[in-house]
């Protein structure tokens, strides 16, 4: 009885990962060709570009920020490097110019936040609004397609790795270092918790804000670089509500929308896994295509749901121990 | 100084919204800058956008207000209340389609019309209703965050509305409900007709009642309101469920103009309601904000949209320059509250 | 000479707050700083701490010419501020917290990565300092009122500071951890440190201090050793004049008649088997430890928090299931300890802040619409007679009141309501000591007009100046009852600690 009630606690508390291998075995029984090494290898390429985002989102939710406007930048990035290697442009130029052009967003946003007080979800709508119409003047609202050259490098392997998995793994494991290691990450935490209170502690706000906003224009960038090379072509809806899906990500892997809680590794690994394995695996069960977004809803719907009681039960637990 | 004649002027009148007053209010209030830019900007396009200040250009404006008036005045309610309603265009998408097959005369579930009517347009609003109640228990019940719960909530319904009509669109709407737009009541257009008692409706709840009093305290600080003996739970539901209501009535005017019902109704109207709102100044902490605050926020959302397609602006300058608008607009509102504190 | 100040002006726009202090501080003493709220306290140490910089005097510091433009330049001075309000980060862990911004570095490939060995051997050593056994990994959010204090004293330690102000430290602790914060104090003292202890709690002052410093108004009013100056001459100073009646006696005693009746009230892990009653137009006290269980009673009575067996009666029907809204039907009324999170709607006017509680009352009809003229007159009047001092009922948000006049705006909420039960929960923390006179009056005005009061409090002046009954509470247990003339002072402080000792933790 004590294990069962053991095991039941252990499995709230991780209910991500719980539901991402119930997720993983209701599919596997669903169909055999969903838990086969090659579709778990696919996951992965099909959510390195989100996990990559949701990383860049969760700096900026961990501060008790939001972006909003990184579906926006996203595409603007697609944009500028789509034209970019069009025009005839080496790839060794065009992409340092796609991460400069995420992070300029990231500077922007930045600068409203910090300089002029304005609340992150104002800031980044209207770059949001700002950004989707600024990518659609330089594409003139038509799809971009990009040379081969591109293409390669998406389906590309280094040691056996795929590409977009090797860029994944490199950008978790630094951003995990950069939250966990540097006094840069932990007061990212202590700012997310209180502002006021990190300013009077002497830590550097303005500056660890401009710099957790640039992170995610370039996380931004990064990931959009890495979706270009799996899909070859930019079009005009390209990146769209990505922003709600980052969040979501982060979000279901434990960090809250609050700020000062939450990880990257494993939370927002897990989260972006998460989304992708249930599309993924829609797919490889031949569901209704239509089906998709209503069936991704209810489960982000219910993750979220799970860990709002988890936090109530939590703060119940606190309130006995501190009396006892 | 100008904060403590204000004061005093409402000292002196604790019922300062009564209706010769009203005028007086506006011009002397300082959170009504917004207001002057407006006319400043109506009066501005009047000269160099070319077909604007013209009858037909008017009612244009007015039929493109009203709907989205009509959400964000609903959207105002759950952001008093300290939550967002991101959810509000997937209930315009399912009104627009639950509304399309019962109007429908492909279905033609029901003869005479007008009990078709009556069942349809009481269906959607209903529906409406429904969702907003679900992301009421949601937030309250459950404690989840309301952008969470709104936004699943909305991917649940837009994607639910795309996959019951197969991503198509219901035609055949019977001829009284498409002529709502242009038929009148006493020379009044019905969607002017309709916005007008929302907002009437909107105003007499917030500052008249006990539901307004209640909905504000618990935005501002739900811990002091529960202890002071408020619901805090059943208002913020009754607030969610009014934004829902309030899309579906925006999705019956935007359904009789498009003369179907659409799947993909309202989707790109979010970022205009939250704006809308936010523009007029409503805090997104809630507890702070006005019904006519919102109101002109609307408006000044649809003119800068009409007068820049009047000015041969494309869609993407338009996104561009509403972009930067809402920026302004923050941060005109900040620099008010600077210098009155 | 540590820290010597001369006639230090500090002028805000055309108010002067400041108006030629003049002070000094050697190594190792303790100087006590009291006052009225805004007498000037906290702009003077803010002052030495940074935040401001005077108008006008002269500050030295070891000799040399003091004048810091920031919180952390007074800090690599040598002086650290602990204010009264924890600057800590509960997300974060001990050590975290400790070297928020120096953390021990170490290189990796170019990296500048936290060198966790180094942050952990120094937080032991300076968790050491002050007495805390626990590990620097526990997040602070896991630790005690107390112990988050220890951190924060361990915090402005790492500095290695010659002076430490303290801002009211002992607010939220109990009398134990307060003893034990005392201790620590000592210590410091020993080791050559001088500080610098500001405190409403008269007894602790009188304990600490090497020497009193008296502000009213701005002025340095009184400076001497403490000897020569006793808790009635620190009242005077403060004041300005005698308060002789300071607890003015009732003109009615305690009804026979019974309004609450508690019985067998348990609910686990807060408090055990209360029994206990209240008649009407009497003043019970509860006096205890931080975490006997006082507060939680008092929740549970009001319907915050649930209990698991027992029942409660008032005015002899039982209350089955208590909620707020309930309770303020049965014209209960409930006064937090938390005034600014559970009291008050910051951002709002009186007149909203006030007519919250009553609301229901003004309003009539299917729509329930507010009749504002009636609520606007009561508001008014009620505000008046709870002697609140405003600008403007409407268009003046409390948050911009003093710390006593907010207190007196939650209060007259709770009077508008006309309750025959009012619970009131440390009613006077952290006000000065004129808006705390005038809190007794109103409680005893109440009490003469027919109500109730159940009066929780750490401080025991307030209990026996103001109940007819004081009850003691020691780990969720009542644990000794005492009634009006039979006050005994030491045998109250002593049911409140001993049973602590004598209980074995189950």
């Amino acid at each position: 009885m004590k294990i069962l009630r053991a095991i039941v606690r252990l499995m709230i508390r991780h209910a991500t990962v719980v539901l991402l291998l119930a997720v993983l075995l209701s599919f596997s029984l669903l169909s055999p060709k969903f838990l086969v090494s090659s579709n778990l290898v696919n996951i992965l390429i099909q959510s390195s570009s989100l996990a990559i985002l949701a990383i860049g989102m969760t700096f900026v939710l961990l501060t008790a920020g939001i972006d909003l406007s990184v579906g926006s930048a996203m595409f603007v990035v697609g944009v500028v490097s789509g034209k970019l290697v069009i025009s005839g442009l080496s790839l060794w130029w065009a992409i340092p110019l796609a991460l400069a052009v995420g992070m300029l967003f990231g500077l922007v946003n930045a600068f409203f936040i910090v300089r002029l007080r304005i609340i992150p979800f104002i800031v980044t709508l209207a770059t949001f609004y700002a950004g989707r119409g600024l990518g659609l003047l330089i594409s003139e609202t038509r799809a971009i397609n990009l040379p081969e050259s591109f293409l390669q490098i998406g389906s590309s392997r280094l040691l056996g790795i795929p590409m977009p998995v090797l860029i994944l793994l490199v950008v978790l494991l630094l951003a995990h270092f950069v939250l966990s290691g540097t006094q840069f990450g932990r007061q990212v935490y202590a700012i997310g918790h209180n502002s006021d209170k990190a300013r009077k502690a002497g830590i550097p706000v303005d500056r660890i804000l401009i710099g957790v906003y640039l992170i995610c224009g370039l996380c931004a960038a990064i990931g959009r670089l890495v979706a270009l090379a799996q899909l070859g072509a930019v079009s005009p809806t390209f990146g769209y509500q990505n922003e709600f899906m980052a969040i979501a990500a982060a979000v279901l892997g434990g960090t809250s929308l609050f700020g000062g809680k939450g990880n990257i590794l494993p939370g927002t690994l897990v989260g972006a896994l998460l989304i992708q394995a249930i599309q993924n695996g829609l797919v490889v069960i031949n569901a209704d295509p239509y089906l998709y977004p209503v069936v991704t809803g209810m489960v982000i719907f219910l993750i979220v749901m799970i860990d709002s009681l988890r936090h109530k039960s939590a703060q119940k637990a606190l309130r006995t121990k501190t009396a006892a | 100084m100008k904060s403590k004649t204000d004061s005093e002027a409402l000292k002196h009148n604790p019922e300062a919204g009564s209706s010769n007053k009203l005028i007086g209010n506006l011009l002397r209030n300082p959170e009504n800058t917004i207001v002057y830019v407006c006319l400043f900007y109506y009066l501005v396009m009047a000269f160099i956008a070319p077909g604007f200040f013209t009858v037909n250009n008017s009612w244009n404006i007015l039929f493109n207000l009203m709907p989205l008036m009509i959400v964000a005045v609903g959207q105002t309610f759950v952001m008093l209340g300290a939550g967002i309603d991101l959810s509000v265009t997937s209930v315009v998408a399912m009104a627009s389609i639950i509304g399309g097959y019962l109007l429908s005369d492909m279905t033609a579930l029901v003869e005479p019309v007008w009990l078709r009517m009556v069942m349809g347009l009481g269906a959607m609003v209903l529906a409406g209703g429904l969702i907003g109640f679900l992301n009421g228990l949601a937030v309250t019940r459950l404690g989840m965050p309301a952008f969470m719960v709104t936004l699943t909530t909305m991917i649940l319904f837009s994607g639910t509305a795309i996959w019951l009509t197969r991503s198509q669109n219901l035609y055949l709407l019977p001829e009284n409900f498409v002529n709502l737009t242009y038929s009148s009541l006493l020379f009044v257009p019905y969607p002017l007709l309709i916005g007008l008692i929302v907002i009437s409706a909107a105003w007499f709840l917030l500052n008249k009642t006990l539901f307004g009093e209640w909905l504000l305290a618990s935005g501002m600080n739900s811990k002091t309101a529960y202890l002071s003996g408020v619901p805090v739970s059943k208002t913020l539901v009754k607030a969610y469920v009014l934004s829902g209501c309030c899309a579906a009535v925006a999705s019956i005017l935007y359904t009789a103009r498009l003369e179907t019902g659409s799947p993909v109704m309202g989707q790109h109207i979010l970022l205009d309601v939250i704006g809308a709102v936010v523009i007029g100044g409503t805090s997104l902490f809630g507890g702070v904000g006005k019904i006519h605050w919102t109101v002109v926020g609307a408006v000044f959302m649809t003119l800068l949209d009409n007068s820049l397609n009047l000015l041969g602006l494309s869609y993407f300058l338009i996104m561009i320059v509403k972009g930067l608008v809402i920026l302004l607009a923050a941060l005109l509102n900040l620099m008010q509250v600077r210098k009155l504190t | 000479m540590l820290l010597k100040l001369q006639n230090i002006r500090k002028s805000f726009g055309k108010v002067e707050v400041l108006k030629g202090i003049s002070l000094s501080l050697e190594r190792g003493q303790i100087l006590a700083l009291i006052g009225e709220n805004g007498a000037g306290k906290s702009t003077l140490m803010n002052l030495l701490g940074g935040v401001f910089t005077p108008s006008d005097g002269d500050m030295q510091l070891n000799g040399n010419a003091y004048l810091p433009d920031s919180p952390i330049a007074a800090q690599i001075k040598g002086i650290a501020f602990i204010h009264q309000e924890l600057n800590l980060f509960p997300n974060l862990s001990i050590a975290e917290n400790l070297f928020i911004n120096q953390f021990p570095i170490k290189k990796l490939a170019g990296f500048s990565l936290i060198d966790r060995r180094t942050m952990r051997e120094r937080a032991v050593e300076l968790l050491r300092q002050v007495g805390l056994q626990i590990r620097p990994e526990v997040k602070v959010e896991e630790l005690s009122p107390a112990q988050q204090q220890l951190v924060e004293i361990a915090k402005a330690l790492s500095a290695h500071p010659q002076i430490i102000i303290f801002d009211e430290p002992t607010t939220s602790l109990s009398r134990h951890e307060a003893n034990q914060l005392f201790e620590l104090v000592f210590q410091l003292k020993a080791k050559g440190i001088a500080m610098i202890y500001i405190s409403h709690n008269l007894d602790d002052v009188h304990l600490l201090a090497d020497r009193i410093a008296v502000l009213r108004d701005g002025e340095l009013v009184k400076l001497d050793v403490k000897e020569a100056v006793d808790i009635q001459g620190m009242v005077k100073a403060m004041v300005g004049r005698e308060m002789s009646e300071f607890f003015p006696a009732r003109k009615v005693l305690p009804d026979t008649k019974r309004l609450l009746l508690v019985e067998n009230l348990t609910a686990k892990g807060f408090v055990t088997a209360l029994d206990f009653h209240l008649n009407r137009q009497e003043v019970v006290g509860f006096y205890g430890l931080v975490g006997a269980g006082r507060s939680e009673m008092a929740r549970i009575l009001y319907g915050l928090d649930r209990f698991d067996t027992g029942n409660i009666y008032l005015n002899g029907r039982l209350i089955q299931k208590p909620n707020p809204a309930d309770s303020i039907k049965n014209r209960m009324a409930f006064l937090t300890e938390d005034r600014r999170e559970e009291g008050l709607l910051l951002g709002m006017d009186i007149q909203k802040n006030v007519q919250l509680a009553a609301l229901s009352r003004f309003s009539r009809g299917i729509f329930r619409r507010i009749d504002r003229k009636r609520a606007g007159g009561q508001v008014s009047d009620t505000v008046q007679s709870a002697k609140t001092r405003y600008n403007s009922v409407t268009g003046q948000p409390v948050s911009t009141l003093s710390g006593g006049n907010q207190q007196k705006v939650v209060l007259a909420k709770w009077l508008l309501t006309a309750p025959e039960l009012l619970i009131l929960d440390e009613p006077t923390k952290g006000i000065d000591i004129g808006a705390k006179r005038e809190i007794y009056g109103l409680i005893n005005q109440l009490v003469e007009k027919g109500s109730s009061v159940l009066l929780i409090s750490s401080e025991l002046e307030e209990l026996l100046g103001l109940c007819d009954r004081i009850l003691v509470m020691s780990q969720g247990r009542i644990t000794a009852s005492f009634t009006k003339p039979m006050f005994d002072r030491n045998a109250i402080l002593e049911a409140a600690l001993h049973k602590q000792s004598e209980t074995l933790p189950t």
